[in-house]
């Protein structure tokens, strides 16, 4: 059984589907395990909401796929950041680090814990 | 976006599908490295993924949105519903056809009549080129004319304008091997076609070159239609010879399929150079004549030039040419004040898109009226449905609670209501439309038609159908909007606490049916003031008698008659109809009656002192006998006889007659006989013509008219004007009988001349009444549906508050009330929405008199007996109809109205 973790955070799903396909395009499996790797000591992630949110993003724009081999020689729907998509990652990492930075503020104001 | 992916669902769902496969089947195998078997490993991958069909789920949530999800399953939901009650079904969408399918039949006139522009290049760049002003002139044709040369002088401004045409209607005799027809045909500039950037299907276009001096270019080009219908179609067509009023023209080419002309109302088989008008107009050699109109100018604007810009620009060149035709040759003298109008003149430039069009300018405002009366017979249909869908929402009240208390928001529910109504509004739009092209023949059979057919069609095409569409969807929303906004917002306890009270709406529906009542007012009040127009034109009737009348007409110089041969042909025609058993009396008119048209002028009047008309008289060449055979009263003075029909010199007693509406305008109180009138209003006219009789006041251009009128004897084989030959026959036995000898005496004469038309005068009189029958037919029509629909719905609300107070009127019955007490009680409910209807109504139609006032004869728009009759009418069917349920309360049994709860 692995450790007790806790859910991803609302909205923050989208921001790491952003980052982990800035590193370059791929398919929803393969973002499936990145995600899993990062998150496996700490977050939770659905495998089940990858795909809607996937497919927001696509909708919104913020990335392009297409229909391409994948490395096992079988088509897979390869996901790409656009460059919309780039912006958007830069400002959600941006919103994310000053939300935490207000956050670590506040504990550290609220005393010793 | 949304939306666009509901049309590619499929493939969405099917790359979805691959796309889960695709990770469902590497996550199997992944598992199976690892060591797993492979049931345990499709165990664990199903987990983890969370249920394939959850992910589709919320994955459809994301293409889709919500909103557009649950509209779709409303609508099921609501076609479901549907199919359960058909007579409530029937009934919705019935009212939503009858309204859909009138307004979109009436549109489809509108929009080919009046708003669709023509099937040329870039038409919205089209100007007509109007004169305003006096132009010292004499004209022929419809309206908007000008001369040929000034047209010839728009086309050297190429700065302003890409090209400018100019046209005429007109009707010849064709002869293709043989058999001469009357044929609709457009006399044009060779400009025509370039400006309007039309092609052909074979062969060239007119060109320019074609505007060459008089008679040198005898070439035509044909309609794709006439092409095909009379021509069949031939491929080798071009080269080919016709005749043109019997002169010989050769066929350059066939015009592109979709092009019928600039004149939706008219459209020509063939067109026919300007330099050719002599053979086109036979007798007519004024082509070159500057102060002749009888053409519309139309020009090609350049693209960065406006209408307004166009007409500036043109005022300077314009001014000085005003000048410059003064000093020519052939100028009339006139007088300082007339030439005064004449130098104030200015050129007017218009937007034309549509091209122009005689008949639209006829019809446009009975159209627009008609149009009017059918979004009011919509609106109608929309509150009886709407009506009918409150009726419904109270029935339907405990599903709908149901689902409240079951956490279904107000919105939500709302919306189902809606869809409802935009289903039945879609159905009905559909009936609507299936129906629509079958009203649309019928209104095209309404319209005057001669010898050119209109471009009209009963076709439902694209823009309909994005019409109707509109209309429909805004006719469901319009319908449910009250329904719906009514379940958004009785609260549940409202609801439970309304049962045995007075609910489900009911102030609303009265309100409806109030609306339903002002609007069948309005409705039925119009169709009154149309019918007074018609029976009261038809009452009156021409002012002559149009028993066993008939009339018919041949152009002789249409068949390459010279005058003189023409006019002794017609001449001779006349006394051989005169002799046929069949005639009782016979006369010849130049011009024919009741025709819209008439030779008009203004005139000199010789009395005391010179004066001239102020404004153009009516007037007409006739035979003696030709007041007798229509059975007007010489009332003063004599008949033409022999003495005034003698040809030749000028020399000779010239004489007229003038009708009585002429003697009281100019002159009244002094002996008409003896004065001397003259045709003309110069200076140079020399009043010539003895008045020596006046005759009744009958009708000469429609039934409406009744204007002055001045008749000059028909010359004996007179060389001076045209001899047309109208014929008018009073006949003895039947009309049919009398029409064939008509037609064989014609062609023994000349078996090459066509008769041009032949019908009795009474079905003339109906002809020119085809708008004002249109108009009053139709608005009959909505008005009878609008009362039904409206009585309909006064009937159900009245029988719905009947049954909700049934244990009220049960514990006035138990306490001794009589039967008339309950009906009372309905009643005075119906009559206060009468009184409401009425109300509303009453300020509306002195409102839109405005608009059909023109429309009208003898009968004022806000003519107090048509609406106290027609209000006091509406009133009393509509008390009738509310007394089916007031009787029903009337028998209402106490006891069982009391268990009954």
């Amino acid at each position: 059984m692995p450790p007790s973790r806790f859910p991803i955070p609302q909205g923050t799903l989208d921001m790491l589907i952003l980052q982990i396909l800035s590193t370059g395009p791929a398919h929803g499996y393969a973002v499936a395990q990145r995600l899993e790797q990062i998150s496996r000591a700490v977050v939770q992630v659905n495998q089940g909401s990858l795909y809607p949110a996937l497919h927001r993003l696509e909708q919104k724009g913020w990335l392009r796929a297409e229909w391409k081999a994948s490395e096992t020689g079988r088509d897979a729907k390869i996901y790409a950041l656009t460059r919309s998509g780039r912006r958007q990652l830069a400002v959600e990492k941006d919103s994310w680090a000053r939300l935490a930075g207000a956050v670590r503020l506040i504990f550290n104001e609220g005393g010793p814990s | 976006m949304n939306l666009l992916n509901w049309f590619r669902r499929a493939r969405l769902e099917y790359d979805l599908d691959r796309e889960l496969q695709y990770h469902f089947d590497r996550r199997v195998s992944d598992l199976m490295e690892e060591g797993l078997p492979e049931s345990e490993a499709r165990r664990r991958a199903t987990l983890e993924i969370g249920g394939l069909a959850q992910v589709r789920e919320e994955v459809r949530d994301v293409w889709f949105t919500r909103w557009l999800r649950d509209f779709v399953y409303d609508l099921k939901f609501s076609a479901r519903s549907f199919v359960r009650s058909p007579s409530f079904t029937a009934a919705t969408v019935l009212s939503l056809a009858v309204g859909i399918g009138a307004t979109t039949a009436i549109y489809s006139l509108v929009d080919q009549l009046i708003l669709h522009a023509l099937p040329v290049r870039e038409p919205e760049r089209l100007v007509l080129i109007d004169w305003k002003g006096d132009p010292v002139s004499t004209g022929f044709g419809s309206w908007n004319l000008m001369s040929y040369p000034i047209c010839r002088d728009l086309q050297r401004h190429d700065r302003l304008f890409d090209g400018v045409l100019c046209r005429a209607a007109t009707t010849i005799t064709l002869s293709i091997d043989g058999a001469p027809e009357p044929t609709a045909a457009e006399i044009v500039s060779g400009t025509y076609f370039h400006v309007l950037g039309v092609g052909t299907a074979l062969g060239r276009v007119l060109e320019p070159d074609d505007d060459q001096p008089p008679g040198e270019s005898p070439s035509v080009v044909v309609s794709y239609d006439f092409w095909q219908t009379r021509l069949g179609g031939d491929p080798a067509v071009v080269g080919r010879t016709v005749r043109v009023n019997q002169y010989p023209m050769t066929i350059v080419g066939v015009a592109e399929p979709t092009f019928r002309g600039v004149d939706v109302g008219e459209v020509p088989a063939l067109w026919i150079p300007a330099s050719m008008a002599a053979y086109a107009l036979p007798g007519f050699d004024n082509l070159l004549d500057r102060r002749t109109r009888w053409m519309q100018v139309l020009g090609r604007l350049k693209a960065d030039v406006t209408p307004a810009q166009a007409q500036a620009a043109l005022q300077p060149w314009f001014a000085t040419m005003l000048v410059e035709d003064m000093g020519r040759p052939g100028f009339p003298r006139i007088t300082a004040e007339r030439r005064q109008r004449f130098l104030a003149s200015r050129l007017e430039v218009t937007p034309a898109p549509q091209g122009h069009s005689a008949l639209r300018r006829r019809l446009a405002q009975p159209l627009w009226v008609l149009f009017a009366a059918t979004a009011v017979l919509l609106g109608l249909a929309c509150l009886n449905v709407a009506g009918l869908f409150l009726a419904r929402g109270f029935a339907r009240d405990r599903e709908i609670k149901t689902r409240l208390a079951l956490g279904a928001s107000r919105g939500r529910i709302g919306r189902q209501l809606l869809a409802d109504s935009v289903l039945v509004a879609l159905a009905g739009g559909l009936c609507g439309v299936a129906l629509a092209p079958l009203a649309m023949r019928t209104l095209i059979e309404f319209l005057p038609r001669d010898t050119a057919a209109t471009a009209l069609h009963a076709s439902t095409d694209r823009r309909l159908l994005a019409f109707a569409f509109a209309v429909s969807v805004a006719a469901g929303l319009l319908s449910g909007l009250a329904p719906a906004l009514q379940a958004g917002r009785r609260s549940l306890i409202a609801s439970l606490r309304e049962r045995t009270g007075i609910g489900g709406g009911v102030r609303l529906r009265k309100a409806i049916v109030a609306a339903q009542i002002a609007l069948s007012l309005v409705l039925v009040i119009g169709a009154v003031l149309f019918g007074r127009t018609l029976t009261g034109l038809l009452a009156k009737g021409p002012g002559f008698d149009t028993t066993s009348l008939i009339s018919f007409g041949i152009e002789p110089r249409r068949s390459g008659y010279t005058r003189l041969d023409a006019s002794r042909l017609v001449f001779r025609i006349h006394d051989e109809v005169r002799a046929a058993p069949t005639t009782a009396a016979s006369a010849i008119a130049r011009y024919p009656l009741l025709t819209g048209g008439s030779w008009n002028n203004q005139m000199t009047i010789l009395a005391d002192r010179r004066i001239a008309t102020d404004r153009e008289v009516n007037m007409n060449a006739v035979t003696p006998g030709f007041f007798s055979t229509l059975g007007a009263r010489i009332v003063a003075g004599r008949d033409f006889d022999q003495r005034d029909t003698r040809a030749g010199d000028d020399s000779g007693p010239r004489t007229a007659i003038v009708n009585e509406a002429f003697v009281a305008r100019y002159l009244a109180g002094r002996n008409p006989l003896g004065v001397l009138v003259a045709v003309g209003s110069g200076p140079d006219v020399q009043p010539n013509r003895e008045v020596i009789g006046v005759v009744t006041t009958f009708s000469y251009r429609g039934l409406r008219e009744e204007s002055e009128q001045a008749y000059f004897p028909m010359l004996d084989g007179g060389e001076g004007v045209d001899v047309a030959g109208n014929f008018y026959v009073k006949v003895r036995g039947t009309p049919e009988q009398a029409v064939r000898s008509f037609r064989a005496l014609v062609h023994a004469a000349d078996p090459a001349l066509p008769i041009t038309y032949v019908r009795t005068v009474d079905e003339q009189v109906s002809r020119s009444l085809n708008a004002e029958r249109m108009l009053a037919t139709l608005s009959g029509g909505f008005g009878a549906l609008a009362l039904l629909l409206s009585l309909v719905g006064l009937c159900g609300v009245m029988s719905f508050v009947v049954s909700q107070r049934t244990r009220e009127i049960g514990i006035r019955m138990a306490l001794g009330a009589r039967g008339s007490a309950a009906i009372w009680l309905v009643l005075r409910d119906a009559a206060a929405m009468i009184a409401a209807g009425t109300a509303i109504a009453l300020p509306c139609v002195w409102m839109l008199g405005r608009l059909v006032e023109s429309q009208l004869f003898g009968v004022t728009p806000t003519d107090p007996v048509t609406i106290a009759a027609t209000t006091s009418l509406l009133a009393m069917v509509a008390l009738g109809a509310a007394l089916v349920p007031a009787y029903g309360a009337s028998t209402v049994n106490p006891t069982d109205a009391l268990r009954a709860e």
